[in-house]
C-alpha cells in the first residue's frame, strides 16, 4: 500500500519535475503562441463553420434558427453554385493539364544554371509575386472591349471589338488565361529546382546508351522528379478551388454570374448579402472538397514510394 | 574490338585550357590506364573518347573511324560512372537492358544478353531489385553489367572503385582484371590511384597539368620513369629526389633513389638519424633525417630499431635515377 | 556540342521570347499605360507614349489616401512578418529539438493549415473577429493571416532547425546552456537564411492579401492598398491611365523587392515543395 503511493508519488514529482526543467520551460513557453494563434484564427473557424452551415443566420446576436441541412439543399439546388463548380472544375483542368504540360516544357528548356537561363526564370516567375487583383485589374484593361489590347488586336484584324469579359462564352476562357499567366512560373521554378537535383551523370549515362532527348525526358527526367510533379498538382488542385482574387477585378462574377469560382460564389451569395449559415454551407463543401484532395494525393504519394 | 587513336587534342573551357594538346594512342585489347592528380585533365580526356565533351581541336579515332563529332552512342563505347549512374526508378534488370529496349532489340535477345551479364557478375539473385536496396558493390557490378550487355568496343570507367572501401576495392579490382581477360575489349581506366594503375593495366598512361608525362608498361613506369613527375608519382612509398652535391656528384640535377634500393650497413656513405619506423612484419619502412635531407627507406622483414639511432645507408648504384635541370630523365 | 543543332536552338529560342513577350506584354503596357492620355490610350494601348506625361504618376504620388494606403499595408505586412517569424520559429524549434509526449500529434495539428483553402473559415472568421471587437483594426488582418500562415512556416522552419548539427546543441547542453537559451543564442543566429525566406513568403502574402482585408476592414483610413486600388478603380471607371499609374506605382516596388530577395523566394519554394 504505502509501496504504490510513493511509486505514483515519485511518478507525479516527475512530471512535474519535467515540467520545470528547461525542457519543460521550454515547451510551456514556445508552443503556446502558436497554438493559440492557430486554434483561435484556423481551427476554431472551421468548426464554426460547420455549426453556422445548421442555422438560417445573418451574423448579427447569435444563431437560433436551427434549418438542418436546408442550407445544403439550398446550395445543392442553385444553379448557380454548379456553374462556380463547373467554372471551378474548368481552371482545375487548365492548370493540371495545360498549365503544367507548359511550366514543365519551359523548365525542361531553361533549369540548366546559365545567366541566361537564370534570367529567363526570373522573368516568367515574375506575375507568381504580383498581387493576384493587380493583375487582374492590368489584364482587364487587356481584355476591355473599348480601349484594351485586345479591342485593338481585334481592329487590326478588321474586325468588330468584342467585350470578351462581357461575354458569356468568352469570359471564363479569359480568366483561365490570366491564371495560367499568374501561376505557370511558380510550377516552373518547382520543376526547375526538382530537375537541377537530378544527378548530371544519370542524363550522360542515358545518352551513352542511346536515348534521343526526347527519351531522355520521358525515362529518366520525368519519372525522377515525379514527386515534384506531384506536390505541383497538388498546389494546383487547391489553389484552383481557392481562386478568388484574380476574378474579381476582371468580371466580378459576372456577365450574370456566369464566373463565379466557389469562393466568389461564397462571398457574393453568402457574405455580401449576409447568409452566413448559407455561406458556411458553402465554406463546409469547399473544405469537404480540399480534404478529398489530400486524401487522394496521400494515397496516391503512398502508392507511388512502394 | 578496336583501338583508339587521340590526335593532338585540345581542349578549353572558356579561357582555361585543360588540355592544350595531346596525342595518345591506345591499342586494341589494352588495359589503358590514366592515371594522375585531380585536375590533371584526365576525366576530359575520357569525356571527350565517350563524346560528352566535345574537344575544341584535334581529332578521335575509334577502330579507324572518326568518331570526333559522333553521337556518344553510336562510337561502339560505354561508360561507368564513378557515382554508377544508375537509374533509382528502374529495376536492376531494367538498369541493365535500358540501352538495348531503346534500340529496339528483340525481347528474347534482350533476355540472352541480360542473363549473360548476370551470369559473369552474379547479379541474378537482384535482378528484380533497385538500386536503393542494393550495397556499393553490388550497384557497381549493375553498373558494369549495364555496359557489357551492349557489348562495346571501348569500355570507359571513370573513377569506377573510388566510392567503395578498401577490402570491397581490392576484390573489385580483381573483378575488373578477370573481366578484361574474359572480353579482351579495350579498356580505358582513369584513376588517382597509382596503386590501381599498377595493378589492373597493361598500359599506363600518366597524366599532369594537361600534359602526358609518359606512357608505358608498369615495370617500365616503375624502372625507368622519364620525368621527376612521373617518378614522384608512381611507387609507394614515394621515390626519394635529392638535389644538391650528392646529385651533382652523379652528373645530374636531381638523384631519385626508391626506398628498396638504398642499403644499410656501416660501410654506408651517407650517415642519417632514424626519427621513425613502421614495423608492417613483413618490411619495415625508416624515417630518417640525413645529411641529404629526409629520406625514406624500405628493409625486408623486421628490424628493432630506436627513434634517434644513428645510421649508416648507401645507394643501390645502378637503381639510381638521374635528372637534368628541366626534370627529364638523363639516358 | 554534338546534341544541340542549331534549329533546335533557335526553335527554343523563339519559344521563349514568346513567353516572355506574353508574361511582360500586360506589365508594359500598364507602366506605358500610367503616362498616356486617356485619348492616347484607346487609340494606341501598346507601343510607346508619344509624349510622356507624367502628371498622372506625380497625381497619384501626391495623394495623401495613396500614401495613407501604402503605410496600412506596410505596417501590417511588417506585423505580419514579425509575428510570424516569432511565433513559428519558437515552436518549429519545439517540434524539431525537444521529444515529448504528444509532440507529433500537435506537429500534426499545426500543419493540417496546408491542407484547406482560407476561404472555406471566412465567414466563421469574420464573425470571430468582429466578436472579439477586433473589427476595422489592423489586428484584424494581421493576426488570422499569421495563424493562416504558420503551417507553412513551421514546416520550413522545422527543416531547417533538424538540419542544424545535433552536436551544437549537445556541446552547449553540457556547458550548462538551457532549451531556450540555446533557442535564442544559437539556433536563431544560426537561421539567418529560413528567417529571410519565411520573412520575404509572410511579407508577400500579406502584401498581397485582399481576401482577409476586404471582409474585416471598413473604414477607408484603414485601407490596404488591394482596396484601396479597387475602390481607385471604381472612382475612375473610365480613366484607365489613372488605374494603369496607379498599379503601376504599387507593383514597382514588389518587383524592386522580388529581385532583390528573389534567392530567397526560390528557397522557400524549393524547400517547401520538397518537403510538402
Amino acid at each position: 500500500m504505502t509501496s504504490a503511493a510513493s511509486i505514483h508519488n515519485r511518478k507525479s514529482r516527475s512530471i512535474f519535475a519535467d515540467l520545470m526543467s528547461s525542457k519543460g520551460q521550454a515547451v510551456l513557453l514556445l508552443l503556446p503562441p502558436a497554438l493559440l494563434l492557430f486554434t483561435l484564427f484556423v481551427a476554431l473557424p472551421l468548426f464554426d463553420a460547420a455549426y453556422y452551415s445548421l442555422f438560417k443566420w445573418n451574423g448579427y446576436g447569435t444563431p437560433t434558427d436551427f434549418v438542418g441541412l436546408d442550407n445544403f439543399r439550398q446550395v445543392l439546388n442553385h444553379g448557380i453554385f454548379w456553374e462556380s463548380v463547373r467554372n471551378t472544375l474548368i481552371v482545375l483542368a487548365v492548370s493540371l493539364f495545360i498549365q503544367l504540360p507548359l511550366a514543365l516544357g519551359l523548365a525542361l528548356m531553361i533549369y540548366e544554371k546559365t545567366p541566361a537561363n537564370t534570367l529567363f526564370r526570373l522573368v516568367f516567375f515574375l506575375p507568381y509575386i504580383l498581387a493576384e487583383i493587380a493583375s487582374g485589374l492590368i489584364w482587364s484593361f487587356v481584355f476591355d472591349g473599348n480601349s484594351g489590347v485586345a479591342s485593338a488586336i481585334f481592329k487590326s484584324l478588321g474586325m468588330d471589338p468584342v467585350f470578351i469579359l462581357a461575354d458569356r462564352h468568352w469570359a471564363f476562357l479569359a480568366i483561365t488565361l490570366v491564371v495560367v499567366w499568374k501561376y505557370f512560373g511558380f510550377h516552373m521554378m518547382i520543376f526547375v529546382a526538382a530537375l537541377q537535383s537530378v544527378p548530371k551523370e544519370l542524363l550522360e549515362a542515358a545518352r551513352l546508351e542511346g536515348a534521343k532527348r526526347w527519351e531522355v525526358v520521358r525515362f529518366v527526367q520525368v519519372p525522377l522528379i515525379g514527386a515534384a510533379i506531384g506536390v505541383s498538382a497538388f498546389f494546383a488542385v487547391v489553389g484552383s478551388l481557392q481562386l478568388f482574387d484574380v476574378v474579381i477585378p476582371l468580371t466580378n462574377g459576372g456577365p450574370s454570374n456566369s464566373t463565379h469560382t466557389i469562393v466568389t460564389y461564397l462571398y457574393s451569395f453568402g457574405l455580401t448579402r449576409n447568409r452566413i449559415g448559407f455561406g458556411s454551407a458553402v465554406g463546409v463543401l469547399l473544405f469537404l472538397a480540399a480534404v478529398g484532395v489530400s486524401i487522394f494525393y496521400q494515397y496516391q504519394t503512398n502508392r507511388r514510394s512502394k | 574490338m578496336a583501338n583508339v587513336e587521340l590526335s593532338n587534342i585540345n581542349k578549353t573551357f572558356g579561357a582555361v585550357e585543360t588540355i592544350p594538346d595531346l596525342t595518345l594512342s591506345v591499342p586494341d585489347g589494352s588495359f589503358t590506364v590514366l592515371v594522375g592528380p585531380s585536375g590533371c585533365g584526365k576525366s576530359t580526356l575520357l569525356r571527350m573518347v565517350a563524346g560528352l565533351e566535345e574537344p575544341s581541336r584535334g581529332k578521335i579515332s575509334i577502330g579507324g573511324r572518326d568518331v570526333t563529332h559522333e553521337e556518344p552512342s553510336k562510337r561502339g563505347i560505354s561508360m561507368v560512372f564513378q557515382s554508377y549512374a544508375l537509374f533509382p526508378h528502374m529495376t536492376v534488370e531494367q538498369n541493365i537492358d535500358f540501352g538495348l529496349r531503346l534500340s529496339k532489340t528483340p525481347p528474347e535477345e534482350r533476355q540472352k544478353r541480360v542473363d549473360a551479364a548476370a551470369e559473369i557478375l552474379h547479379l541474378k539473385p537482384l535482378l528484380k531489385r533497385k538500386p536503393a536496396a542494393l550495397s556499393g558493390g553490388q550497384r557497381q557490378r549493375v553498373a558494369i553489367g549495364r555496359s557489357i550487355v551492349r557489348n562495346p568496343d571501348v569500355f570507359l570507367f571513370d573513377e569506377p572503385l573510388s566510392n567503395l572501401d578498401a577490402a570491397l576495392r581490392n576484390q573489385m579490382r580483381v573483378e575488373l582484371a578477370d573481366l578484361h581477360e574474359r572480353l579482351k575489349s579495350t579498356m580505358i581506366y582513369v584513376t588517382h590511384d597509382q596503386v590501381e594503375a599498377m595493378t589492373l593495366a597493361d598500359q599506363i598512361v600518366v597524366m599532369n597539368a594537361g600534359r602526358i608525362e609518359q606512357v608505358g608498361a608498369p615495370m617500365e613506369l616503375y624502372n625507368r620513369p622519364q620525368t621527376l613527375f612521373v617518378a614522384g608519382f608512381i611507387g609507394s612509398p614515394r621515390m626519394n629526389l635529392i638535389t644538391g652535391e650528392a646529385a651533382a656528384k652523379e652528373g645530374a640535377k636531381t638523384i631519385g633513389v626508391r626506398p628498396e634500393h638504398i642499403e644499410l650497413g656501416e660501410r654506408g656513405a651517407w650517415k642519417g638519424r632514424l626519427r621513425f619506423a613502421e614495423h608492417l612484419g613483413n618490411e619495415t619502412i625508416a624515417y630518417i633525417d640525413s645529411e641529404l635531407g629526409e629520406l625514406i627507406i624500405r628493409i625486408n622483414g623486421d628490424h628493432k630499431m630506436k627513434p634517434g639511432e644513428v645510421l649508416q645507408f648507401q645507394f643501390l648504384q645502378e637503381h639510381i635515377h638521374r635528372f637534368d635541370e628541366s626534370g627529364r630523365r638523363i639516358q | 556540342m554534338t546534341y544541340a543543332r542549331l534549329v533546335p536552338q533557335l526553335a527554343r529560342l523563339a519559344i521563349l521570347l514568346i513567353v516572355v513577350t506574353f508574361v511582360l506584354g500586360p506589365l508594359t503596357v500598364a507602366v506605358f499605360g500610367g503616362f498616356k492620355t486617356n485619348g492616347e490610350l484607346l487609340a494606341s494601348p501598346f507601343g510607346l507614349p508619344s509624349h510622356w506625361n507624367t502628371e498622372f504618376y506625380s497625381a497619384l504620388l501626391n495623394d495623401p489616401g495613396f500614401w495613407k494606403y501604402l503605410g496600412n499595408s506596410l505596417i501590417i505586412s511588417l506585423s505580419t512578418v514579425v509575428l510570424t517569424l516569432i511565433v513559428a520559429a519558437a515552436a518549429a524549434y519545439v517540434f524539431a529539438q525537444i521529444r515529448f509526449f504528444g509532440s507529433r500529434m500537435m506537429m500534426s495539428y499545426l500543419l493540417a493549415g496546408l491542407v484547406f483553402p482560407f476561404a472555406t473559415a471566412i465567414l466563421p472568421l469574420f464573425i470571430k473577429v468582429r466578436d472579439f471587437g477586433l473589427l476595422d483594426s489592423y489586428w484584424a488582418v494581421i493576426l488570422p493571416q499569421t495563424a493562416f500562415g504558420l503551417s507553412l512556416s513551421i514546416l520550413l522552419f522545422k527543416t531547417f532547425f533538424e538540419q542544424l548539427p545535433k552536436e551544437l546543441f549537445e556541446a552547449a547542453y553540457v556547458e550548462g546552456c538551457g532549451y531556450i537559451r540555446f533557442f535564442w543564442r544559437f539556433t536563431l543566429p544560426l537561421s539567418t537564411p529560413i528567417l529571410a525566406t519565411v520573412g520575404v513568403f509572410a511579407f508577400v502574402q500579406s502584401w498581397n492579401n485582399f481576401l482577409l482585408p476586404l471582409v474585416v476592414i471598413n473604414s477607408r483610413d484603414l485601407f490596404t492598398w488591394p482596396l484601396g486600388m479597387m475602390q481607385f478603380r471604381g472612382e475612375f471607371l473610365v480613366e484607365w491611365n489613372r488605374v494603369l499609374a496607379f498599379i503601376t506605382l504599387t507593383i514597382l516596388p514588389a518587383v524592386v523587392f522580388f529581385v532583390a530577395a528573389q534567392k530567397y523566394i526560390v528557397a522557400g519554394l524549393t524547400g517547401g515543395a520538397v518537403k510538402g
